[in-house]
């Protein structure tokens, strides 16, 4: 009996081994979470991918304000794209200071970055953040793959567009990459990800890349309207060849200053766009409302949130005995004052300064961490033109302006003195347009004999401050660095002090170049 | 042993025995037990003559074709002394003899708990250490690892400070950077999940159920778990019954008050400091005096309750315990209540042949949390103003002006805001063991679990907190319920080959091991409430919503097999493997290989080794093998898509857009392995009165998982986790125990254990290409935005601090002054220029050393005399530094020019600091301490005819240390932001048995 038991139980265990050793599967593929393999089983996607492009400039990751960061090394709300750009232009320059003491961000207010200030580290990731995006939107959006899922017709042209305006986006961050960091890699669509590192490209192949791309994709994209609010559209794509061209001396030795002309007379001439009356509207949580906005960085105080951008911008700007609601913002953050230079450059009449903050406030800057070291500028505001707060106190709804008219005209005038062709007499128009718009009236005219590059430079450091143009702008003008001008705090001393040339670039970052064997880091560096 | 069974022994002995004469030769057969406990002893070596046989698991043996005559029967096991018995065999009949060994060494015949088996812990060729209840640590115990502190070398425990906060253990140092560094823990033969969401995930393990803890530390020791052992393995034993039937009851209270608090200016001091430097915001200064630590801490009383019931029979043990538990913490707010459940049930069959043991333990613990904020606040809030305030809604005082630079009132947030939770889980298998007839000394083992964990957590801001109101959240509720499974199956089979087929003793295990988790995390969210009534228990309408699920399932699968060969207990060997697949690896790398190989020589066996030494035991031992680590996320290998919120939308034209974002993924990603080296010792003196161990060990972790940066546009984030990098640990370990005094019954006696450590980390690389230019901050502290103070970089142990170097006055204080004469104190007139170009930048930065202890140092004594008892247990690190955050956040006078002023930290008092000096290495303080960890006095009386105790137990006692923080065992990476207080714990307890 017992004999019989231990044959069954033997026969069960021997059962149990085998039927159990047969399981050797370890595949578990993921079920919350949407793989390569059915995304685009929704045609959704296709909008859905390009989008996260562009949010790429907007927020820093996948759930706003923060969380599910796209880069990582630094603080979710520093790695916003808008922001860094934005610190990036204008801290090292005689616009503004921060105060700060963040790591690494006192050294943005005086040129004296390390190659691992995590500010540069980080616009550098996130320009190449955005390359690789697009990159991969690209191969996934070929004509190929769509006719292999099934595509309609329909669905095809329209991606086919998005595809256009994904290498607007690749190109403009290209653009910032020559103008920041001068060579680095040049990674398209044809690299594979995760195959060896990237070969180093000059300035100008990259230059020549941009403009290849842009001319190529410049007819297929939106042509301006409501539907194209916040995207890439064909002016868009003509202000950004302008960028390139204008400084094509910089970026590539030898000036090309005639296309600049042209790309920014298609600018103008494509009728789409005029000046908004009020200046102050371009800056407002309204602002999607001014006629003079060419491409935008839309934030949205309920749907685009983000700790860097406008919320940053606006935040920022306010301080000491400012009222915070006066900004339609929940508070203040302390930080951005004008340099001496930024603000001396108003002259009275001029009502482009009326909503500079005084009260409290010391024109010089003795110590950069003193909020009223300073005169505030809260030129960006969360409050409407008529008034109303935005949508949300904390997150802001004023987008901002990355290219507008005002800034078309007034290198239209620039192009035209630096013998790019074009009329005098129509650059000292639309110079004086802006003057009348600022003055309300004509008492701010100049003369043509007043119309000379560095009124053309003032001007813009007035029309265009804080808004992510100066040290492009002085680099330009051979201002930047070096002793020929010198403003507070250049070179870390209050006076100003020269400083390098080899700061016209930025540093390539140095786990770049561990991770990159290929690269050579810029000069000085 | 039934007839058929002896039957079936004997034949088999015969067939074995076929080729000599039968008739003149017999058999010997009989049983060997434990002369004190009684119980069994399998695995112990019988010899007659050149015949020989290995007792089985219920005792018995059987040696057959034993000469007839009077023979001499031999019976040897390690740690036992041997018995020389002359038994007399007729031809062609049995025997019978029944032996009972008695002790001679415990150091040696102690039974250990090991990988899929068990040894005689002389037999041990790897680094094990077990400990049982008699070495636990007393007093107020809410999680099972604290049983632990300081009872093993080279096993670093640090705790939260929370009663049942989460834990920390290091076995040998950290071996990875990305992935879990934490040990596998194994329950009963079940691997344990990790989910509880906020407590330790252990709590719902009773520690009063536990009968031991053994600690796998070297790589041969714990590679039988593959791709799980990288960290080591800590294997929990929980009590089964035993003896007769007893009910016992167990219970203490305590007290807990605050060890240490932060060193904040008082009223008279902070009003100076605004004065002084901040005049504007005077106007805004109360009269009062308010110590707001000690407004928001409390004197934490806690109950604990313990019924067992237990006994065995000759064929059941049966064990069931009920606990309770009740603890606050020294902060308000924090408790912990726990209800614990716990059955161990046993049955034999077939006169032991088959043996089904069934161990269930369920929990229900409830957690509350003191809500986020109340300490930094606490550290924060002005103490010249009131805590109440008629005049507010709440009827708390807060800054008048509503700006984001304020501090929050800590007791309006204690009151208002909430943050509890729950965990239900049960842990249960089903095992059958099986001494297959037929073959003797084949065992079969099956093995079936399950871990079910269920958990909750909520928190509410109301409108009305002051944080709420500043910020504009206009309210917040939150809660998740994540819940997990875990399920199990083992089958393997255990074989000790009989003697005789090759000198020495042959015991072979292999098997087959599945298990599978599924696990779901759902998550709510809503903010900017319609109202605050609802509490956490409702929810009211809101402006935005979010609601998430997230779905993770994860499956390893397994073969395994170990030999362990033994040769007179004096040469020992041991190979093992295992082969693990598992759904987090890439395609390319689904399984991998985990071998190991030990060797052990008890030299003191060899006839060369002279009676006059001191050494009653020693062995030497080395170990190689290679352990894996997979404890990172699940489907790595998969390029997924991210859904963004409807917070991250992108406008498009008129719409708005929510996106998916292509995420970086590494198709080829898999384990990480650390191949380790370990040669040791151990040893026993003075005839086993002193016994100890002492072992040099090295582990290199290669392929580690790391999250990198990678080059620019190669992947799809600027950071990709894959296999990179490699990383060493070597260390020595000691351990000594001994009786100091060894008393007479009733007299004085004194027992000492002394453990000392040492773990030398060091990062070897990041990436391939780079030297050690390579770094990657770490270590996110208060103070500044996206301020890190730590870095990972070559040739450091990893986490070491990142800091400048503070220039020093002659009095050791850190220069605050304009030494460059630029008008005015910048860090160019603080930090040495250590790159010397002639300015400071974050170049000059440099490591300076780290949170891990170089030393480790443990020591128990054990006193008794008469009915008294005394225990007490000390800790030290030598070389452990923190960075004190509390002090470089709040210690600035810029603190007090905020729109409302922050409270200082009394270091500004000495440093004079004006601006924020977060990345001065001032702030790397030297944390070495000795503490006095628990001192227990118990006496011993008796009850109705059974022994009870009655004990009082003090823990952290005292601690002697240079560190000016709240804690020198801050964490295990040494950053001490605001962490909870240490408590010191007074204990009082009773345990009866009836």
């Amino acid at each position: 009996m017992k004999n019989r038991m231990h044959t069954a139980l033997v026969a069960t265990v021997g059962f149990l081994i085998l039927a159990a050793t047969a399981c050797t599967d370890t595949v578990l593929e993921p079920k919350s979470t949407i793989t390569g393999a059915n995304v685009f089983n929704d045609a959704g996607s296709y909008k859905a991918f390009l989008a996260k492009i562009y949010a790429g400039l907007a927020v820093s990751g996948q759930q706003g304000p923060h969380g599910q960061p796209d880069i990582q090394g630094i603080d979710e709300g520093f790695s916003q794209y808008l922001r860094l750009l934005w610190e990036a232009e204008t801290l090292p320059t005689d616009e503004a200071v921060i105060g700060w003491g963040d790591v690494g961000l006192p050294e943005m207010n005086t040129q004296l970055w390390a190659e691992t200030n995590s500010f540069v580290v980080a616009m550098y990731y996130r320009i190449f953040y955005q390359v690789a995006l697009v990159n991969e939107f690209l191969r996934e959006t070929t004509p190929e793959k769509l006719a292999e899922r099934g595509a309609t017709s329909a669905l095809q042209a329209e991606v086919e567009q998005y595809r256009a305006e994904a290498r607007f986006l690749r190109a403009f961050s290209y653009w910032h990459a020559i103008d920041l960091f001068g060579a680095v890699p040049l990674v398209t669509e044809d690299f594979q990800p995760g195959s060896t590192p990237p070969e180093q490209a000059t300035r100008q192949e990259l230059y020549s890349f941009v403009v290849s791309e842009l001319t190529d994709i410049q007819s297929r994209l939106p042509t301006p309207g409501p539907n194209a609010y916040g995207r890439a559209t064909g002016p868009a794509a003509s202000m950004l060849l302008a960028k390139l061209y204008m400084n094509a001396e910089v970026y590539t030795g030898s000036p090309n200053w005639p296309s600049a002309l042209s790309a920014v007379e298609g600018v103008i001439g494509s009728g789409s766009y005029s000046l908004a009356s009020n200046y102050r509207l371009n800056f407002m949580a309204n602002n999607n409302t001014s006629p003079e906005l060419i491409f935008v960085v839309p934030q949205d105080g309920l749907r685009t949130q983000t700790w860097g951008g406008m919320t940053f911008l606006v935040h920022a700007s306010c301080g000491g005995s400012m009222s915070n609601s006066e900004y339609g913002i929940d508070g203040c953050w302390w930080g951005l004052r004008l340099k001496p230079e930024a603000y001396r450059r108003f002259s009275a009449g001029d009502g482009r300064d009326d909503y500079f903050y005084m009260d409290g406030q010391n024109v010089e800057v003795a110590a950069i961490g003193n909020w009223n070291d300073g005169i505030a500028a809260p030129k960006f505001t969360n409050k409407t033109s008529t008034g109303q707060s935005g949508s949300h106190a904390t997150h802001v709804d004023t987008d901002f302006p990355i290219f507008r008219l005002a800034d078309a005209y007034l290198t239209y005038a620039e192009a035209v003195l630096r013998g790019g062709g074009g009329s005098r007499a129509q650059a000292l128009a639309y110079v004086n347009a802006l003057r009348q718009r600022a003055f309300g009236g004509t008492s701010g005219d100049i003369t043509d004999a007043q119309l000379t590059l560095s009124f053309i430079l003032d001007e813009r450091g007035r029309e265009l401050l804080w808004e992510g143009h100066r040290r492009t702008d002085l680099i330009r003008y051979g201002l930047f660095t070096g002793g020929t001008y010198i403003w507070a705090w250049k070179g870390g001393v209050a006076a100003g002090q020269s400083t390098e040339s080899f700061r016209d670039l930025y540093p390539l970052p140095a786990s770049e170049l561990i991770t990159n064997p290929n690269l050579t880091q810029n000069p000085g560096y | 042993m039934s007839r058929v069974g002896s039957l079936i022994l004997v034949l088999g002995a015969l067939l074995l025995g076929a080729t000599r004469a039968q008739a003149q030769t017999g058999t010997i057969a009989g049983r060997v037990m434990d002369a004190a406990s009684r119980q069994p002893i399998s695995g112990v070596q019988i010899s007659v003559g050149d015949r020989g046989a290995l007792s089985q698991g219920n005792g018995s043996f059987v040696v057959a074709g034993v000469p007839a005559g009077t023979q001499t029967l031999e019976a040897r096991m390690i740690g036992y002394a041997t018995i020389t018995q002359q038994v007399t065999v007729a031809a062609g009949q049995t025997a019978t003899v029944e032996l009972a060994m008695a002790v001679a060494a415990v150091g040696l015949s102690e039974i250990v708990v090991t990988a899929y088996g068990q040894q005689r812990a002389g037999n041990i060729t790897g680094s094990v250490k077990q400990v049982t209840p008699a070495e636990f640590n007393k007093g107020r115990i809410v999680s099972p690892e604290e049983l632990l502190t300081s009872k093993v070398a080279g096993v670093q425990i640090v705790e939260n400070n929370e009663p049942g906060g989460g834990t920390s253990i290091r076995i040998r140092g950290a071996t990875s950077v990305n992935a879990s560094s934490e040990p596998l823990v194994v329950i009963d033969g079940m691997p344990a999940g990790g989910l509880s969401d906020g407590r330790n995930p252990l709590n719902f393990i009773n520690p009063n159920d536990i009968e031991s803890i053994t600690v796998l530390k070297d790589a041969s020791a714990a590679a039988l778990y593959g791709a799980n052992s990288a960290n080591g393995v800590i294997l929990i034993t929980t009590k089964s019954g035993r003896g007769a039937h007893a009910l016992e009851y167990s219970g203490s209270i305590s007290a807990s008050v605050i060890d240490r608090l932060p060193d904040m200016l008082d009223a008279g001091q902070f009003r100076a400091a605004v004065q002084s430097y901040a005049p504007q915001n005077v106007g805004q200064l109360a009269s009062a005096s308010t110590n707001w630590f000690d407004q928001v801490d409390r004197t934490g009383v806690g109950q604990e309750h313990n019924l067992a019931l237990s006994g065995s029979t000759e064929s059941q043990d049966y064990r069931i315990s009920l606990g309770y538990l009740d603890q606050r913490g020294v902060i308000q707010g924090t408790r912990l209540r726990r209800l614990s459940l716990g059955l161990n049930y046993d049955q034999r069959f077939f006169d032991d042949q088959l043996d089904i043991d069934v161990s269930v333990k369920a929990s229900r613990a409830d957690n509350f949390y003191t809500p986020g904020g109340v300490v930094s606040n606490a550290a924060q809030f002005g103490p010249t103003q009131p805590v109440m305030d008629q005049g507010s809604p709440t009827g708390f005082y807060e800054w008048p002006n509503n700006t984001l630079q304020s501090a929050d009132n800590p007791l309006a947030i204690l009151e208002l805001a909430r943050d509890e939770g729950l965990t239900n889980r049960s842990v249960g298998r089903l095992q059958a063991e099986y001494d297959l007839p037929w073959v003797t000394g084949l065992k079969a083992h099956m093995r079936l679990g399950y871990d079910l964990a269920n958990a909750q957590r909520e928190t509410f801001s109301p409108r009305q907190l002051h944080s709420q109101l500043k910020s504009g959240g206009g309210g917040n509720l939150y809660r998740r319920n994540p819940s997990a499974l875990n399920t199990v199956l083992e089958t393997f089979v255990n074989y000790a080959a009989p003697l005789n087929m090759l000198p020495g003793r042959v015991d072979f295990t292999g098997g087959y091991s599945w298990s599978q988790n599924h696990a779901e995390y759902p998550w709510f969210s809503a903010s900017g409430l319609s109202t605050d009534l609802l509490d956490v228990y409702g929810v009211p309408g809101a402006q935005t919503t979010q609601n998430q699920q997230d779905i993770q399932e994860s499956r390893l699968i397994s073969f395994f097999g170990r030999l362990n060969y033994n040769i007179d207990d004096k040469y020992l060997l041991g190979v093992s493997a295992r082969r693990d697949g598992s759904s987090r690896f890439g395609e390319s790398n689904a399984w991998g290989v985990f071998p190991a190989v030990s060797v052990a020589w008890r030299i003191s066996e060899e006839s060369f080794f002279g009676e006059g030494t001191p050494f009653s035991d020693l062995k030497l031992r080395a170990s190689w093998g290679k352990t894996g680590n997979q404890a990172f996320d699940n489907y790595r290998q998969y390029s997924t898509y991210l859904v963004g919120t409807s917070t991250a939308q992108a406008q498009f034209g008129q719409d708005f857009v929510a996106t998916i974002r292509p995420s970086a993924s590494d198709p080829g990603i898999r384990w990480e392995e650390t191949t380790s080296w370990d040669v040791g010792a151990d040893f026993g003196l003075f005839d086993q009165r002193v016994s100890g161990s002492l072992d040099w060990y090295k582990k290199d972790t290669q392929d580690m998982i790391f999250t990198v940066p990678v080059a620019a546009g190669t992947n799809l984030s600027n950071y990709l986790t894959t296999n990179i990098g490699s990383m060493k640990n070597t260390g020595i370990e000691l351990s000594l125990g001994g009786e100091l005094i060894r008393g007479q019954a009733g007299g004085l006696s004194w027992d000492a254990i002394f453990n000392a450590a040492h773990n030398s980390n060091e990062l070897v690389s990041i990436n391939p290409f780079a030297g050690e230019s390579d770094q990657i901050l770490t270590g996110l502290v208060s103070g500044g935005v996206g301020t890190y103070i730590q870095v990972l970089t070559p040739g450091q142990p990893i986490n070491s601090f990142f800091v400048y170097q503070h220039k020093r006055n002659p009095d050791g204080s850190p220069v605050w002054a304009d030494t460059n004469g630029d008008g005015t104190i910048n860090e160019q007139d603080l930090y040495v220029d250590r790159d010397g170009d002639g300015i400071i930048t974050v170049a000059d930065r440099r490591a300076f050393q780290d949170p891990s202890p170089d030393w480790i140092i443990g020591h128990t004594s054990n006193m008794t005399y008469g009915s008294f008892d005394l225990n007490f247990t000390l800790r030290a690190y030598l070389g452990s530094y923190v960075y004190n955050n509390v002090a470089s956040n709040l210690g600035t006078y810029s603190e007090v020019t905020r729109a409302s002023p922050y409270n200082l930290h009394a270091s500004v008092l000495e440093t004079g600091f004006e601006t924020p000096q977060y990345l001065s290495d001032y702030y790397v303080e030297d944390a070495s301490f000795l503490r006095m960890d628990n001192i227990t006095l118990g006496y011993r009386f008796n009850y109705r005819g059974r022994e009870a105790r009655v004990f009082g137990t003090v823990q952290s006692a005292f601690t002697i240390s240079g560190y000016s923080g709240v804690d020198p065992t801050a964490g295990l990476n040494g950053l001490d932001n605001n962490i909870y207080p240490r408590s010191r714990t007074f204990t009082g307890g009773l345990s009866l048995w009836f």
